[in-house]
């Protein structure tokens, strides 16, 4: 049997990253169950970063893309249904909105899914895909979010 | 043009950048001109549609975009490509939203077009209105410009 020879090159510089995360702790919006399902996912985005990002042929990599895909993806569907909870729970006024948004987020991640089914080593499309991704939820969780603990912590005031 | 539209985009911009990165955006004087020739060499272009026409250029020096990206992404780049483009245009992206739901506050509905991202200097840019107005605009050690090309 042939021994594959690691490629020290990808192992040194995946290392040297993976001890950096997107997560900064500025992120947290001070909702203890939020935030910690936002770190999560946040986590699992991570995963999928990495392996998008790696030096690896796609041919290579296009295993570890489906897999951290899908498990952000699920990730993303558990926390926004939870995080809608806990909006309602508190009567969040902009509710309505919010969800509204969440679905726009779940359509562009689905319909991401559906044409890199029908394109799998189409890297330019995984690499849009991703870029926006990161800005999206960054700004999500530090914009949006935000309106959510700033109400309930009003709201807890009173 | 009204300047009426700047103060919307500005704050949207000081906004995202606040809540994103801890960015205090500062604007400097407005300048006006008669066409949009970019000082910086990433520029994302987004159209208006709507009660508003027109385009919003943001034009970022290519440093601030390796800053920002790497910040967000918490990894390096060697290069520009299209993850680099794709999430400085959805920053640029945010920003124009955010500003057009300020601006429909002032009774104003309009749509905005996904971003064009070009890289190099001397592009040149169709603009809807002979009246250009820049925001020349400082994120903590750097700057970039809004180019605001609006009619109604
Ligand atoms: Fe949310």
């Amino acid at each position: 049997m042939l021994e594959t020879i690691p490629d020290k090159r990808h192992q040194v510089k995946r290392n040297k990253e993976d001890k950096k995360v997107i997560w900064k702790d500025k992120y947290a919006i001070g909702v203890e169950v939020i935030d910690r399902q936002h770190k999560e996912l946040f986590e699992r985005f991570n995963k999928f970063l990495k392996v998008v990002r790696s030096e690896h042929s796609m041919e290579e990599k296009i295993d570890d893309i489906e897999e951290t895909f899908n498990f952000m993806g699920e990730y993303v569907i558990a926390h926004f249904q939870s995080e809608e909870a806990v909006q309602k729970k508190y009567n969040f006024p902009e509710y309505e909105r919010h969800h509204q948004i969440h679905e726009n987020f779940k359509k562009d991640v689905m319909e991401f899914k559906r044409k890199f089914e029908e394109d799998k080593y189409n890297e330019e499309l995984i690499m849009e895909f991703s870029g926006r991704i990161l800005t999206w939820l960054i700004n999500h969780v530090t914009g949006e979010d935000q309106k959510i603990s700033k109400y309930i912590n009003r709201k807890e005031e009173e | 043009m009204k300047a009426t539209y700047i103060n919307p985009i500005y704050i949207a911009a000081r906004e995202v950048f606040q809540n994103m990165f801890s960015i205090e955006l500062e604007r400097e004087d407005l300048r006006v001109d008669e066409k949009i020739v970019p000082n910086h060499v990433i520029n994302v272009s987004i159209g208006i549609t709507g009660d508003l026409k027109g385009t919003i250029v943001f034009s970022f020096p290519e440093e601030m975009v390796f800053n920002l990206v790497e910040e967000m992404a918490g990894m390096e780049f060697k290069e520009f490509d299209t993850f680099m483009a794709s999430a400085i245009g959805e920053l640029a992206n945010i920003i124009t939203g955010n500003a057009m739901s300020n601006l429909s506050e002032s009774g104003y509905s309009c749509n905005i077009v996904p971003p064009q991202i070009t890289v190099g200097l001397n592009k040149s840019f169709s603009t809807a209105s002979k009246q250009i107005l820049i925001i020349p605009i400082q994120a903590g050690n750097k700057n970039f410009d809004l180019y605001i090309s609006i009619k109604e």
